[in-house]
Formats: C-alpha cells, structure tokens, sequence
C-alpha cells in the first residue's frame, strides 16, 4: 500500500532550513522515522512526501535527505519559488532524485469566470508548460476562486497528469495551502465540483482521498463525506484516485492508524480490485514508476 | 407581456405527436419584440445586481463558478413572474400536464465558457416521478458550440436503461443540438437525457430555465411563492404557484 499524501518535518536548523509559521514552530518536527513506523504499523510500504516548509530550493533539504535516504519508500512533491521561472528550479529538484512533481495552489488566473481566458496570461503558465514539456505532476490545490480556470490548464495541456488534493475540494481564500488543523467548513459536496467533475474526460487527472479530518462536519469516521468518496469512484474511477493520510497533521486525532481504515469507513462497497488501486496500485503507477 | 402572433393556440396533433415520440418541442421565436427586449433588460439588471454577491460566494467556495444563477428572480423584477404562463408555452405545458400544473422554480442562469460542460449527459428525474418539464429559453443567440441545449430525442420513454456517458459529449448517439436565437425556446420532458454542451466560444450563455411538474399533492408547500401573492390575482396563477389547492377540475 502507499500513503500518497504526507508531509516530513524536520526542526529548524542550518542543515534543514524552513519557514517558521504558527501551526510549525521552530521546534516541531515530523521526522520520517516516525513516519516509517506509522506507515509499518498500518501495513503502508510506500508514501509520497508533499514538501511543506517553504518554496525555496533549500527548504527543500529535509524532503530530498528523506528521498535519498530511502529511494525505494519515497517519492516527492515539491514547490516552486517563482512562478514566472520556475524551469530551472523544477529541474533541478528533479534531477536529485525522488521528486516527480509540484504542488500548486495559486493559479494566476483570472477570479470572474465570466471573463475571456487566455491561459498564457495566467501567472502560473510557465510552470503548466514546463510540467507537460518534462512530464512532472501537478499536485493541485486551487482556491475555489480560481478553480474554473483548471480546465482551460487541461485543455491547453491534456496529457498532463494533474492530481487533486484532498478529495478535490478547494478552500476559501483565507484557508493556509497546509491545513493543519484547520476546519475548512465548505458545503459538502464542494460547489467546486461543477468545474471539476467533467475533468474526468482528461486521461490523467486524478484526485487524492485525504484531508477528511478538515473538510467533514462530523466527528471520524467523517460519514458526511461518504457519498462523495463514491460519487468521485464512479466519475473519476479508481485508477485515478489515491488514498492519503495528510500526516502528521492527523496524528493527534484520529489517528494514523485509524486513517489508513477510512477507505473502508466511507466506501464499503468497493470492490477488492478497486480498493487496491485506491490503496496504493494508482499511486504505484502514477508516482513511482515515472 | 403580449402574445406573439401565431403561438398560442393549444398544441396541435403534430405537436402532441412530436412530444410523446420525441420529448421535446423547439418554440422557434417564442418571445420576441418587446417582450424579449424587457425580459433582456431585466436578466442584465438582475445579473449586474447579483454579480458582486456570485464573485465572494465562489471565492468562498459557497457558489459555483460554473453556472451563475440569479437568486430569488421573482423579487427582482415581475417580468420573471410573467414567464412562467408566458402564452408561447403555458398552454402546451398545461395540455401535456393534464390540465393540473405545477411550477417549481426558474433558474435565471448565466453560463461562462468552458472547454468542459458543468453537466454530463442525464435525466433530471426518474420515471416514476410524476411528469417533469422543462423550458429553457434563450436570451441571447446562442451557436452551437456555445453552451448550447441538447437532448436525445426518445430517451424519455420507459425502458431506454441507463443513459450512457460518452466522452465528449457531442459524442451521444442520436442526440439533437439546438442552437437559437434570443427568444426561441426549448420545451422538454425531462425524463429524457439532456445536457448543456461545451461553450468554446469565449462568450457566456445566458438563458431561462423554467422547472414545471404535474401536479401531485403536497409537491409544493402553500407557502412557497406567497411572497408574491399580489402578483398571482387569477385561480390559475395561484394554482400554478401551489397558492391554491388543485381540484379535480382544475
């Protein structure tokens, strides 16, 4: 099995540089030691580690120590400084091993949707194009206001493999890109959906089923979220859906443990074949055999 | 409203032929001259009013970018009231319907272009479902690859199984495209798949889309359009708003 969606910590220091925000603390670490012990107690074999930290390439120092640390377990999602160049900086957090693609949530694009898109004028466009020219992933995490602009992304660049975070929902401008704790309080299913749904026509979007704890109006096992974890398999299919925990952020409550059996809380009509794709199969494919 | 030369006589057998075989009836300018003007008027005044509010909602995640639908249409302006037994359609929806009508609200919707549709091909109730229909009338002029309506003709009958969902969309066997110019209408049984196309013209559709039932009891609580009672003076507009109890002779 593979956790698709996780985030490595380690405390601020001179060796691992990173930003210094309410929700981490100087102090706080998420080592990948205690990462690799949850994974083995859940019977998780592989993860994918989405950097968090900060956007410059040295604050990507920790993530890549993990991915060269342990090549066989990891793959990583980094983070680009500069949207307008971001080429040299995406190819050069791929080329030292482990990072297949970027998180994305600031599109660039315009907030009316009744406004003529050019998606050249899009602020995030380089990194769009430099993606499909090279083939890395597009972890997306839009904001509602700039979700309608995804499509014409796809349209422009169909081949792309984009992967939805967090059950494709997307937050509120005041909602951090790193959720932490935080309650997103969205309708559910998201209004999103309208501008996300039809993406299924696109061969390689996908979307990750994590971030319950902070999307759900209901107390784990986030029953309220069933009818959408289903409503996703039947659109999206489940060899475009990946199963995350969002640890560390879920390990005070409910638990990594309890997280990794969410699938069968929510879903528990899924066939095996299914359930092993979710589980980890869609992830081997699409993150680990780049 | 005036009604427009030609258009109000009840339907006739070719129209009931064409809409127990085929679930539809294309109203070719069903509202033109000054209606059309002011109804014209009053959606972009509405739209303009409500835009501001739409933007923050969607920046909240609370209102979907894909469709922009004007709120609570019938206190803005009473044209939107007008519509809803506008004689190019009343009289067939009442035929079809039995005599005993009901409506159930209209969506007074903007559409912004998109390479994918916000809707895939469906139908909007079962079979079992008392009989539902649909008026979508178009504002502007909309072109074929302009968001515009499409409906497979016969898929309303019992027994035609699951509606399938093609990719794209145009690739729906049978399907019926209806491009039109502002004021034509499209009146459907919505037992049928329907679905609003791709709009890659970089120019948003706006059109009216008006929700009818056949009547069945306690479908619409009494309550529902009170707010309007002023404006529903007739037996017949008050038994369309749910205002009064439908009888069997109504």
């Amino acid at each position: 099995m593979i956790d698709a969606h996780v985030h490595v910590l380690a405390k601020e220091s001179a060796e691992f540089p990173r930003l210094i925000t309410d929700q981490t603390p100087a102090d706080f670490e998420a080592p990948v030691e205690q990462l690799l012990a949850d994974m083995e107690s859940a019977g998780f074999e592989q993860a994918n580690l989405i950097q968090s930290g900060g956007s410059e390439i040295e604050h990507h120092r920790y993530l890549q120590h993990c991915l060269k640390t342990y090549p066989d377990r990891f793959r990583g999602i980094g983070r680009i400084a500069d949207p307008q160049h971001p080429e040299q900086q995406m190819d050069h957090l791929a080329e030292t091993g482990g990072i297949v693609g970027f998180r994305l949530s600031h599109i660039g694009g315009p907030r009316d949707p009744l406004t003529p898109m050019d998606v050249r004028s899009f602020s995030s466009y380089p990194i769009w194009k430099h993606a499909a020219a090279k083939d890395y992933v597009i972890w997306l995490f839009p904001k509602a206001a700039e979700n309608h602009c995804i499509p014409f992304l796809m349209e422009a660049f169909p081949e792309l493999t984009v992967v939805y975070n967090h059950m494709a929902f997307c937050p509120a401008d005041g909602l951090a890109d790193s959720m932490g704790d935080t309650k997103a309080e969205l309708p559910i299913p998201p209004e999103t959906r309208y501008n996300t749904m039809g993406l299924y026509q696109y061969p390689n979007v996908c979307v990750v089923l994590s971030g319950q704890y902070s999307f759900s109006r209901q107390a784990y096992p986030y029953t309220d979220l069933g009818p959408w974890h289903n409503n996703l398999l039947r659109t999206f299919k489940a060899d475009h859906l990946l199963w995350g925990t969002d640890s560390p952020w879920i390990l005070p409550e409910p638990g990594y443990g309890r997280s990794a059996l969410l699938i069968d809380e929510l879903m528990p009509g899924v066939s095996p074949t299914d359930r092993a794709l979710i589980m980890g199969g869609t992830a081997e494919i699409r993150l680990f055999r780049r | 409203m005036t009604n427009p030369g030609g258009l109000t006589a009840p339907p006739t057998a070719e129209d009931r032929q064409l809409w127990e075989e085929q679930g539809y009836l294309f109203l070719e300018q069903a509202m033109v001259g000054a209606d059309l003007a002011r109804l014209q008027t009053a959606f972009n005044r509405a739209a303009t009013d409500c835009k501001p509010d739409w933007l923050q909602g969607i920046a909240n995640g609370t209102k979907p970018a894909a469709h922009f639908d004007i709120p609570n249409p019938f206190e803005r302006d009473d044209v939107f009231i007008d519509l809803i037994d506008y004689p190019s359609w009343y009289p067939y929806l009442l035929d079809f319907a039995g005599g005993k009508l009901l409506l159930l609200g209209p969506q007074v919707r903007t559409l912004p272009a998109q390479p994918i549709s916000y809707v895939n091909w469906h139908p909007d109730v079962p079979q079992t479902n008392p009989l539902h229909m649909k008026v979508q009338i178009y504002i502007e002029d909309v072109p074929e690859d302009g968001g515009a309506f499409a409906f497979v003709p016969g898929s309303h009958k019992p027994g035609v199984g699951d509606c399938p969902q093609p990719i794209p969309l145009s690739a729906m066997p049978g399907h019926k495209l209806f491009p039109g110019k502002a004021g034509d209408a499209i009146l459907f049984n919505s037992y049928g798949w329907h679905t609003s196309m791709v709009n890659s013209t970089q120019r948003p559709r706006k059109s009216i889309i008006l929700i009818y039932e056949k009547w069945s009891p306690g479908k619409i609580p009494s309550d529902r359009f009170a707010a309007f009672e002023d404006q529903l003076t007739t037996t017949s507009r008050r038994k369309l708003f749910s205002l009064e109890p439908m009888t069997s002779s109504a």
